[in-house]
């Protein structure tokens, strides 16, 4: 068995009557691209949710490095190096992209906001060094010469960057994706994928993804999951993902999977 | 002729003469000219009437301003005046009907004061020029033909020679400044701001001596309006929780020092600067108070809840209940000030002193809290507490953090506040108190130092000064906000941020070329 950075186990999230996530066992091992897929309303924001602690799920357990997070508060689980971006970017509009990224690496700094009045020798050495590190990492997410700019007149293929580089700064080991190629033309896709695909190779953080675009979950996940009605209804490595025919009637509908089949045959002739 | 700009035009008049009828009915006009009057330096005694030559002026002022909106940013010229004299014409007729009916009155002797207190008889003849029935047509031309010269002026001024002029005249000062600073010699270059700290310094030390003591008291007023504005900077510019009640922290500053520094009610006597230490310890200790149970409170439900405090505040001291510990609606009076070196603070110059040497460090504190990890801290909090939580800020901390400091600023200005006046009472901590702080630093742009003290100039300096206009400070402050939220919606002095990174533009025009180039 590998290494694990994160399990669910039987995790079950209700909203009133709506069980939006329906206990869910997820192992995602260390050092991987873990996608989470499924339709519209499926709780995979949910799920997300709960691991990063914006919910507490009722029933099961999130162990992270083998111990209980759930129910802990957002913050503390940020401080144990878990990261993450939004759907709908979340960035500090107000604030300037290399602010952003001091912000991220709160949990990294520890001086106060005595050290900050009187200036002392751990705050300069620690604001410097924060500064040089925000830097870097403007340049790492490909944002060098827009660190100055407000966070909200940046255009919207660089306002991902920058949430990535925000969540990054946290130096964490697990990074949650939600749709990080949403709305991103093809181009601007490809250079999403080579930089998630560095995260893991370079920074050697596991990655949690959620994500619609079926070239690039299948391009370059190591594992999927699939959810549907909160439900996890497939697991396994891309190739098997496309030939489950549950994933597919999740997708098209009941009788999906036939016709699935039919138009992949035909492509298969015209090929 | 496109009839769509004659209909505004026409609207334009009506609103400007509804707005003038207005202000008559108020009875402004005769503000207006007493302080047209005192521009030219002629001194009208309160209460008295100003010459009429001061109403033909702001007639005539208010004409071209109608003239000057009215007039197109585009359009054929002839077109553009016409619609000034259109709209001065509009306004002429809706203010002859209303010279009409006041010729009416007049002549028939109606009091009409039971009902709106500012038409005297002497207000309206002076409205009328003193001229009854004849005012009227004068009135008419006069509108016709100001809006008419305003509309001239208008075009004129938005030509594309005058403003080419004017772009000219501001790169040459541009350049000029560029080329004094390049002469300049390095040490003053490197250390121009030190210098230019000490000559404020320098001014600031010998101000105050040569200004009589209204002055001194005005701008010691401004000054504590500048640091407690701080103070509430922190809390709502950067923390972004809005606070009503931030009187009651500024109370509790005035209290202490009022409680231990007088001989009534319980003749404690411990000196000002051991009463101000524990004022605002006493008002960081009521934010935590206040804090713990609101923390998990925003927006809406946050103001009405410290409006709440702050009027709770208010009543307890008010209240017969605690008359023997806080003197009840009477307030505390003979407040002792302080002593330095032995000598007592006696004139307002002292205090003035004493302000200034506050404000320098609310400013030196604020400057080095924003720009720090705290700071940016507390901006994340303000711009999107979730995801500030998500980058681990911890979010019950920092907000009670900048409640804390933000009372500690009011602790100290209520402190000063209460020893300089040498009395205080329920009625120095209302409700209006707290909108008056949250003003200044609405008004003057969030987050910005001169923002603030612009903002406690304006609000609270000119008051003082124009003494004329006390009856009319809630329209001024209606006004001004509207004209402040169209024109300039982040304050007087906008904030900016710090630039960290100072990339060059060079290199972004390379990164959008690159991405240009692989895009294609």
């Amino acid at each position: 068995m590998p290494d694990l950075i994160i399990e669910t186990k039987e995790v079950s999230k209700l909203f009133g009557g709506l069980t939006a996530v329906n206990k869910v066992n997820l192992e995602i091992p260390k050092h991987s691209i873990y996608s989470i897929i499924g339709p519209n309303g499926a709780g995979k924001t949910t799920l997300f949710n709960c691991i990063s602690g914006f919910y507490k799920p009722e029933r099961g357990e999130i162990l992270y490095f083998g111990q209980p997070i759930q129910g802990s508060a957002t913050d503390f689980i940020a401080s144990m190096g878990v990261s993450r971006t939004y759907q709908n970017i979340r960035l500090f509009s107000n604030l300037t992209a290399i602010e952003n990224i001091m912000v991220g690496q709160h949990t990294n700094l520890k001086s106060s906001w005595l050290d900050a009045i009187l200036h002392t020798a751990k705050f300069s050495r620690e604001e410097k060094k924060s500064q040089d590190e925000a830097i870097r990492m403007l340049k790492f997410v490909g944002l060098s010469g827009f660190g100055d700019f407000l966070a909200c007149n940046l255009p919207y293929g660089l306002q991902r960057r920058l949430e990535i580089g925000r969540a990054l700064a946290n130096k964490p080991q697990l990074l949650l994706l939600d749709e990080p190629t949403a709305g991103m033309n093809p181009h601007e896709t490809k250079e999403m994928i080579k930089l998630i695909r560095q995260l893991r190779d370079e920074l050697e953080i596991s990655i949690i993804l959620i994500e619609h675009d079926m070239r690039v979950v299948m391009d370059i996940s190591d594992q999927i999951s699939v959810l549907d009605y909160g439900i996890k209804i497939a697991e396994g490595a891309p190739k098997e993902i496309q030939a489950n025919p549950k994933v597919i009637e999740a997708y098209l509908g009941p009788g999906g999977a036939a016709l699935a089949k039919k138009y992949q045959e035909r492509r298969r002739k015209n090929a | 002729m496109n009839n769509h700009p004659l209909r505004k035009s026409f609207q334009k008049g009506l609103v400007f003469g509804i707005l003038m009828v207005f202000m008559v009915l108020i009875g402004f006009h005769v503000i207006a000219a007493t302080l047209a009057s005192k521009l030219f330096g002629a001194n009208v005694l309160r209460g008295a009437i100003p010459e009429i030559r001061f109403m033909t002026y702001i007639h005539v002022l208010f004409g071209i301003w109608a003239g000057w909106s009215a007039s197109g940013r585009t359009g054929r010229t002839s077109n553009r005046i016409f619609q000034g004299l259109v709209t001065g014409l509009t306004a002429g007729s809706f203010i002859a009907l209303f010279d009409l009916i006041m010729n009416y009155l007049i002549q028939t002797g109606t009091d009409v004061r039971w009902y709106l207190s500012a038409l005297s008889f002497e207000n309206m003849d002076y409205f009328l020029l003193n001229l009854g029935q004849m005012g009227t047509i004068v009135h008419l031309g006069i509108y016709t033909a100001t809006g008419l010269a305003g509309s001239a002026l208008a075009v004129f001024i938005r030509s594309e020679a005058v403003q080419h002029g004017w772009q000219n005249l501001k790169s040459n000062i541009s350049t000029f400044i560029t080329r004094i600073n390049e002469t300049l010699p390095p040490f003053v270059r490197k250390y121009g701001k030190y210098i230019f700290y000490l000559i404020v310094l320098a001014v600031l030390f010998i101000l105050p001596a040569q200004w009589g003591s209204y002055w001194n008291y005005v701008v010691g007023m401004v000054g504590l309006y500048i640091i407690a504005g701080i103070g509430l900077n922190i809390i709502v510019g950067l923390s972004g929780q809005l606070s009503l009640g931030y009187a009651a922290f500024f109370a509790m500053g005035a209290y202490s020092v009022g409680l231990i520094n007088a001989p009534n009610p319980h003749h404690l006597m411990w000196g000002f600067w051991p009463a101000l230490v524990i004022g605002i310890i006493v008002a960081v200790a009521s934010a935590v108070v206040l804090g713990l149970p609101i923390m998990r409170l925003r927006g809406d439900y946050l103001a009405i809840v410290t409006l709440g405090f702050g009027e709770i505040i208010r009543i307890m001291l008010k209240s017969d209940l605690l008359i023997n510990f806080t003197g009840g609606p009477h307030g505390i009076h003979d407040i002792h000030g302080p002593k330095l070196f032995g000598k007592p603070f006696t004139s307002d110059v002292d205090y003035v002193y004493l302000i200034f040497v506050g404000v320098a460090l609310s400013i030196f504190l604020y400057d080095r809290l924003q720009d720090s990890r705290t700071g940016r801290a507390w901006l994340a909090i303000k711009e999107d507490p979730i995801a500030a939580q998500a980058t681990g800020v911890n979010l019950q901390k920092y907000k009670l953090l900048a409640l804390c400091i933000g009372a500690a600023f009011a602790g100290l200005a209520g402190g000063i506040f209460s020893a300089r006046n040498q009395f205080t009472g329920p009625n120095d901590h209302t409700m209006m108190v707290s909108i008056n702080f949250l003003c200044i630093i609405v008004v003057g742009g969030l987050n910005s130092i001169l923002g603030i003290i612009l903002g406690a100039f304006a609000l609270k300096g000119l008051p003082e000064i124009l003494r004329e206009v006390e009856n009319y400070r809630l329209l001024a402050f209606g006004a001004l906000l509207i004209i402040m939220m169209l024109g300039r919606p982040n304050g007087l002095w906008p904030s900016s941020r710090p630039l960290i990174e100072k990339g060059d533009c060079s290199q972004i025009e390379e990164n959008k070329t690159d991405e240009g180039g692989k895009n294609a």
